[in-house]
């Protein structure tokens, strides 16, 4: 039942999956990271208040992520076509999982950056520091762990959504098991892929947490 | 070195008001005056909420005060704008209660970041880094992160980082509170030797009337939003003119007589006379009975106050003879009304 022309395909469509969760993390990173550090900062007890900008910035974040990504994705074709000339495939793909990520990416940046202890932060104010040098020197480096734990959540959920395009001709792992488990009926594929993505999953899972109690310098067992 | 009368850091009318005309408003300091002398080392004491912390903030304005100035070093913080705040803060280093140590960074990374936003580079950073946990008595703990750090080593590190942009000023807030008491003892040997060496002047905020005969020349009590007493240490020790002051100065709290009657007397000794039997002599001269209600000793300034507080008899007369006794030999007393 799994024959050679089937291998083929698992094995573009698993390279497809990886580039497009890389890529739309990627650049969901650049957006949601000084996103999510400004979301942080211009709280109204953070180093910058700025309190209109920070409702207003939240609510778009908040809007975004309340839009189920299947719908997002079929909304979005007009604007995927504008950047990538096509709305199929797994470069068009990229454009919606950004737009439905960065806020998730914003959101868990934020609780990261939020999590670094005021005192730190105080005590960097009182020698002087600016608030520049307060966020790229005190709070991105003690939010380390914690952002590498987002981090590897972020990208479990970009692949989850990335294997959802499928339905609509997104390429990638998602897209066989529509096309041949569910429109063909070839169950075994099906199977086969599933137990592919329960593995990635599992390798991200395993590798951010790992990572993140390795850059820990503030336990015991670490170093 | 200046004069000695040379004030570094003058407060004045200092106010601060949280939540400002709201209804959830509050008063957190009330209209506070202080000067501090370079090169002292100055206590500010006050039980919890009385506004020390809040007080200590405001002085390198990490609290924006409400109303009132604050100078340090000829320099009005409180008329300058942020690159200007920002830049007279590197004169004046704060040690906190909780070390506030960056926990992802080692004991050489946090000295040299004060160095590193001023613009050092790394090697003179580190170089000078280095020599300072050395001067802390760290050497060897470089690499070690403040996991690895025990709350001692972690204060020093604190402390190494506060001195690295060579401050004329040193805040410490409650900087010997999370710590046991000998620990507490070596970091007040540490920071009256850099006192001593360096001329820093040193603010220390504490509710411990022990960190204050430790080290402090001066002291000012802090009571309800307000400075309630203030002076050399000795003096307010010997002398308390307010309730808060005596709270602090004998931790027992109020006291009140056994039986509800009879005048309390509170005695204080100093190193002159603490080895006569004075009460004794009281009691056998004047032929009646007094009780102990509290008593205490201390070291201020390496001399020794004792500190005693006796019940007189309520017999007619008797209480008279005994505080004429106490005149005659000399013995400072002030009698307890507020009991």
């Amino acid at each position: 039942m799994f024959e050679s022309k089937f291998l083929g395909l698992v094995i573009t469509g698993f390279f497809e999956t990886i580039y497009m969760t890389l890529a739309a993390s990627l650049l969901a990173y650049m957006i949601g990271l000084p996103l999510g550090v400004f979301l942080s900062v211009s709280r109204p007890e953070g180093i910058s208040p700025r309190p209109l900008l920070n409702k207003i910035c939240g609510a778009v974040v908040n809007l975004l992520r309340s839009v189920p990504f299947v719908i997002l994705l079929v909304a979005a074709i007009p604007l995927t076509r504008l950047i990538t000339g096509t709305s199929v495939g797994s470069s068009a793909t990229i454009v919606p999982l950004v737009i439905a990520s960065f806020p998730i990416v914003a959101r868990s940046v934020e609780a990261s950056a939020s999590s670094v202890r005021h005192g730190v932060i105080e005590a960097a104010q009182s020698m002087g520091a600016t608030n520049m040098q307060i966020i790229t020197k005190v709070i991105l480096p003690e939010a380390v762990p914690s952002l590498i734990t987002g981090a590897a959540s972020s990208l479990i959920t970009v692949l989850g959504f990335s294997a959802m395009a499928g339905v609509c001709g997104g390429g990638g792992l998602g897209s066989i098991v529509i096309n041949y488990g569910y429109y063909r009926g070839e169950t075994g594929i099906m199977y086969v892929l599933i137990v592919v993505l329960v593995l990635l999953v599992q390798i991200i899972q395993e590798a951010g947490a790992r990572l993140s109690v390795r850059s820990d310098r503030n336990s015991k067992s670490s170093n | 070195m200046s004069s000695a009368n040379d004030v570094i850091i003058h407060v004045e009318g200092l106010g601060k008001i949280y939540e400002q005309g709201k209804p959830n408003e509050v008063k957190a300091l009330d209209d506070v005056s202080i000067d501090i002398l370079r090169g002292e080392i100055f206590g500010i004491i006050g039980l919890s909420g009385a506004g020390k912390s809040t007080l200590v903030r405001c002085i390198n304005l990490l609290e924006r005060p409400t109303s009132g100035r604050v100078s340090v070093d000829g320099n009005e913080l409180t008329g300058l704008d942020p690159a200007g705040l920002r830049k007279a803060r590197r004169k004046i280093g704060m040690i906190f209660q909780d070390f506030n140590l960056l926990e992802q960074s080692t004991a050489l990374e946090n000295v040299c970041f004060p160095l590193r936003i001023s613009g050092s580079g790394r090697q003179d950073a580190e170089k000078r880094a280095g020599e300072l946990l050395e001067r802390v008595g760290l050497a060897g703990k470089e690499g070690s992160y403040p996991s690895q750090l025990s709350g001692g080593q972690k204060q020093r590190v604190a402390i190494a980082r506060a001195l690295a942009s060579d401050p004329d000023v040193l805040l410490c807030d409650e900087a010997v509170s999370a710590l046991d008491p000998t620990t507490t003892n070596q970091i007040l040997e540490l920071l009256q030797e850099i006192n001593r060496d360096l001329g820093v002047t040193i603010v220390m905020i504490t509710h411990e009337m022990k960190v204050i005969e430790k080290i402090c020349s001066r002291v000012a009590i802090l009571a309800d939003n307000h400075i309630v007493e203030s002076g050399n240490v000795s003096d307010v020790f010997r002398n308390p003119q307010t309730d808060a002051a005596k709270k602090l100065i004998l931790p027992s709290g109020g006291v009140e007589p056994f039986d509800g009657s009879g005048r309390l007397l509170r005695l204080v000794f100093d190193g002159t006379t603490t080895d006569k039997p004075i009460v004794a002599n009281m009691v056998l001269s004047c032929g009646e009975p007094v009780s102990i209600v509290a008593a205490d000793t201390k070291q201020i300034d390496g001399k020794t106050f004792g500190q005693l507080i006796i019940q007189l008899p309520s017999a007619a007369g008797s209480a008279e003879r005994m505080m004429a006794y106490l005149d005659s030999e000399n013995i400072s007393y002030t009698e307890e009304t507020d009991v």
